[in-house]
């Protein structure tokens, strides 16, 4: 049991913004619910309820134990999908995972080798087999720098500005578009600003902004 | 025969591109100029005549486009929209026509009827670049003319352009931008509410085309406009809509970076058309290597330190000498008029005009030397284009106060005066920035604040300590600014920070015409303010010490008492009034003429106005060691800071007139402790703001809260500070 305020806490919304979620809920008829009432779950609603939870233990456990995902990005994806998701994909998964679990993995078995590609994880050390896989991923797997990853000298081809509103606006009209090379004059005593040069005209850049410049390659 | 209507041009163009100096050369008109982007902020107007036509002149903030994310822009884009001028010039910077160039797009789009000014034709020609201006003309349709506008030349030819375009308008729009972004806009177009109307903005035609540009970039300005034209706008925001999605999905680009790439491309496309030799040299070289050394990594705070030291050094040490030569003038100005009544004469209208007018203006006009020199020397920092590096190389330490780099100039402008400086905030992109660097704003000490410094530190401080204290009070000043500022951002003015793109322009010798022109207008304004204001303020001031006249004098009143003897000697030492002294029986006090006379005038002052709202001061503002005296002087200190200066000067010369030839600053020696002064100073520099910057925040901030907040919050901040200087100096000394 609990009112339009607990949920709103627990939440951390607005009680205004739980309120018509609630007389939704009421509609489908899973919850109980009048103003200022306390709200019950109908028997309805309590299936439903355990099927959304069962779903996101499920999820979250295949995101972090199978996918390794960190523990936080999985709840948070989990949380997303679990309504999404069909009845169909869903149980097929929970075969899966399942079956992962309770059919004996022998050695090297196949999620550990999956868990062990360098491909999967680029933390791991470069795996010493020449897989398609690897061939094909291998050329992308390269991160792009940023113009804050170059030192004074170094320049740089602008591929992507990874940023939103004003600053883009600002940046696109300075000049620093796709295809531009960039080159680093200096920076700043305390590194912040950067100096670069660009067209034959130079710009300084907060180090928060040169970050979102991201280029292909040192020219 | 009807004067035939004045035709309307109007000057745009990115910032730093040279427009003002160009304005200056149609016009003759003196204006400010700087070798930095966003020094013009206000929409100026000038005048000019060209075979017997004549052309009012208007000059837009420089913008580098036409978007809306800066006030600067909005008031650029408005005014082409709202009254359009029947010639823009647009202004380039030829060494950078790739990024120049853009915002000539941006005005033909928006339907403008331009000439394009390459701007700095010299410096591009220097570099190895040559164009073909003719063919530039053919493909482009309007004149193109090559100007060098710090040596206003090829004004005649600029002149000649504007007459021409004026008499035959282009006629049709050459900008090609693509099929997919043309269609895109005319679907647009035609989803226009009342698109057969001519409302600005909303009407045919131009107005027309460029709002439909801006719906499809999702400008946020435009889209709440349309907004508020009801079911029809929100109908129009629904095309341009699908049509953006279009695009993004069609080229796999953001519209904004569709749109800058079209831009770039019609650019790109026109420079390969009209290069006939593309530059080679690097225009910069000398520039770069004087970078190397200015903003090195090492050197370049050492350096940023010495040159605002240089400038402090330059106003207090080589100003002192012209200094004494219009100390001099003014004194014998004073003694020549005084010298018209008869000896020892009480003439009111005698002490109105040497008291009054020319111990107050004097005073004021005493300290044009160094309001010069300072203004020179801030002149020559930004004409050089020093100022930008300047900000480069602190924007980490405002940052880290919660302000921007840019910040750093319209507090370097408030150091000549608090006014501009605060209508300078508006180079800053975001709302929060430009409202804390215009509340921290008056703690950069003013140059009105400099004759009270000028006044006060020699007064209090040996020879030697004189240029560190007076560097000293701007450090303080800068201090508690950066202070209040983190304070501002922490508190109330908390969120996001603007980015810091800034343009960086070459290093240029400043020109001695640009840098003359600076210093004598700004100079002319101090002199307006002392001939206007100061001479108003010193005239009340004077009526406010000299009147009302006690009706009875407690001096006379002693003397009928026999508790004052009052003798016909004037010399205090003599022989005569000792033995006088001497005879004298107790609880009688035996003084010369003189002495009664200061007793008198003591006496008068403080029946007199001004005494008055001092003395209603004084229990207020004891705690920071100050007398009455100095209340009546901080009352006129608000209406203008260096009224503080002929106060002082008008209070003293009244009340002391035997002492007059000893000068003000041995007169405050005497009166007050040096630990008075520092506090004096202090209040000084922190407390209210004068009259001009308040109305000038509530101008710029919009509202009459910040204003207040301004004035109370330094006020009461100034109060603490100077208390506890004065309070906790008095246990030690």
């Amino acid at each position: 049991m609990a009112r339009v305020r607990d949920i709103a806490q627990a939440r951390n919304v607005k009680a205004g913004s739980v309120t018509p979620a609630m007389k939704r809920l009421a509609d489908l008829g899973l919850i109980t619910y009048e103003r200022r009432e306390y709200i019950e779950l109908t028997p309805e609603g309590e299936r439903a309820a355990r099927r959304v939870l069962s779903r996101h233990q499920i999820l979250t456990s295949f995101l972090s134990e199978v996918l390794m995902m960190s523990k936080e990005s999985a709840e948070v994806d989990a949380c997303a999908m679990e309504h999404h998701i069909s009845d169909e994909a869903m149980d097929r998964m929970v075969r899966f995972f399942e079956f992962m679990r309770s059919c004996p993995d022998t050695e090297p078995g196949f999620l550990q080798r999956f868990h062990s590609c360098s491909t999967v994880n680029a933390e791991l050390p470069e795996c010493p087999h020449k897989c398609d896989l690897r061939k094909s991923r291998g050329a992308e797997k390269k991160p792009l720098l940023s113009i804050a990853d170059l030192k004074p000298g170094e320049s740089g081809r602008v591929r992507q500005i990874n940023t939103s509103g004003a600053i883009r606006q600002r940046l696109l009209d300075m000049g620093v578009l796709p295809d531009v090379v960039v080159r680093i004059e200096r920076v700043a005593p305390s590194g912040d600003p950067v100096w670069i040069k660009l067209h034959g005209y130079q710009l300084s850049l907060r180090m928060n902004e040169a970050r979102s410049v991201l280029i292909s390659d040192a020219v | 025969m009807a004067k035939p209507k004045p035709i309307r041009v109007a000057l745009a163009g990115q910032p730093n591109a040279g427009k003002t100096s160009l304005f200056n050369g149609l016009t003759g008109a003196h204006q400010h100029v700087a070798n930095y982007p966003g020094v013009t902020v206000e929409k100026r107007e000038g005048h000019y005549e060209h075979d017997g036509i004549s052309y009012d002149l208007l000059d837009l903030p420089g913008t580098y486009s036409l978007s809306s994310f800066s006030p600067e822009e909005r008031v650029a884009q408005d005014e082409l929209l709202t009254s359009p001028p029947e010639v823009t010039v647009v202004v380039v910077d030829s060494t950078t026509l790739e990024r120049s160039l853009i915002f000539l797009v941006q005005i033909i789009q928006l339907g403008a009827n331009p000439v394009l000014a390459l701007n700095m034709a010299d410096e591009a020609e220097r570099s190895g670049l040559r164009l073909d201006v003719e063919r530039m003309q053919g493909l482009l349709g309007f004149p193109v003319v090559e100007t060098v506008g710090n040596r206003a030349m090829g004004m005649v030819a600029l002149r000649e352009a504007v007459a021409r375009a004026a008499a035959s308008p282009v006629q049709e729009n050459r900008l090609v931008l693509g099929e997919r972004m043309d269609r895109a806009l005319e679907a647009v177009v035609a989803a226009l509410p009342g698109a057969d109307a001519d409302a600005p903005g909303t009407g045919t035609g131009a107005g027309n085309r460029w709002t439909a540009v801006k719906l499809l970039m999702a400008d946020p300005l435009f889209t709440d406009r349309m907004k508020e034209a009801r079911e029809a706008g929100r109908a129009a925001l629904e095309v341009a809509r699908i049509q953006r999605e279009k695009l993004e999905a069609d080229t796999g680009l953001d519209i904004a970076l569709f749109v800058s790439e079209r831009y770039y491309g019609f650019v790109d496309g026109l420079l390969k058309e009209v290069t006939r030799h593309a530059s080679r040299q690097n225009a910069r070289a000398v520039s770069d290597r004087i970078d190397r050394v200015l903003t090195n990594r090492v050197f370049g705070i050492p350096f940023f330190m010495v040159a605002m030291f240089s400038v402090f050094w330059l106003t207090f040490t080589v100003g002192e000498i012209p200094m004494g030569w219009i100390e001099a003038g003014f004194e014998a100005l004073g003694g020549w008029i005084g010298g018209m009544w008869p000896k020892g004469s009480e003439s009111p209208l005698r002490s109105l005009l040497v008291d009054g007018v020319i111990g107050g203006v004097g005073g004021v006009v005493i300290f044009l030397p160094n309001i010069v020199l300072l203004f020179g020397g801030l002149a020559l920092l930004e004409d050089t284009g020093y100022m930008a590096r300047a900000a480069f190389l602190v924007d980490s330490v405002m940052h880290r106060f919660g302000l921007h780099g840019k910040s750093f100039l319209p507090m370097m402008t408030g150091f000549g005066c608090t006014v501009p400086g605060i209508m300078g905030t508006r180079i800053l992109e975001s709302e929060r920035d430009r409202l804390t660097t215009m509340l921290v704003l008056p703690l950069m000490s003013c140059g009105a604040r400099l004759p009270i410094w000028m006044l006060l530190i020699p007064a209090f401080f040996p020879a030697p300590w004189r240029a560190p204290a007076l560097w000293l009070i701007y450090a303080l000043g800068i201090v508690v600014a950066l202070g209040l500022a983190k304070l501002l951002r922490r508190s109330i003015l908390a969120g996001e920070e603007a980015p810091f793109v800034m343009e960086l322009p070459p290093y240029r010798l400043p020109t001695l015409r640009g840098t003359l022109t600076k210093m004598g207008e700004r100079s002319w304004i101090y002199m307006k303010k002392a001939g206007t204001i100061i001479l108003a303020v010193s005239l009340l001031m004077w009526f406010a010490t000299a009147y009302p006249k006690p009706s009875t004098y407690q001096l006379d009143k002693d003397i009928k008492a026999g508790k004052i003897v009052v003798l016909k000697s004037a010399q205090a030492k003599s022989a005569q009034t000792k033995s006088a002294r001497a005879r004298a029986p107790k609880g009688t006090r035996v003084v010369t003429a003189a002495e009664a006379k200061n007793l008198r005038r003591a006496e008068e002052l403080r029946q007199s106005a001004a005494g008055h709202i001092g003395r209603g001061l004084e229990p207020l503002i004891r705690p920071m060691g100050f007398d009455w005296k100095i209340g009546t002087a901080l009352v006129g200190a608000f209406a203008a800071k260096e009224v503080f200066v002929s106060q002082m000067g008008i209070v003293y010369s009244l009340g002391e007139v035997d002492e007059k030839s000893k000068g003000l600053r041995s007169t405050l020696a005497r009166d007050y402790s040096p630990l008075v002064g520092i506090s004096l100073m202090i209040f000084l520099l922190i407390a209210t703001p004068c009259m001009a910057t308040v109305a000038i925040t509530r101008r710029e901030s919009g509202s009459w809260k910040w204003a207040l907040l301004q004035f109370v919050g330094l006020t009461v901040i100034a109060y603490v500070l100077s208390m506890l200087v004065f309070q906790i100096g008095s246990l030690f000394v």
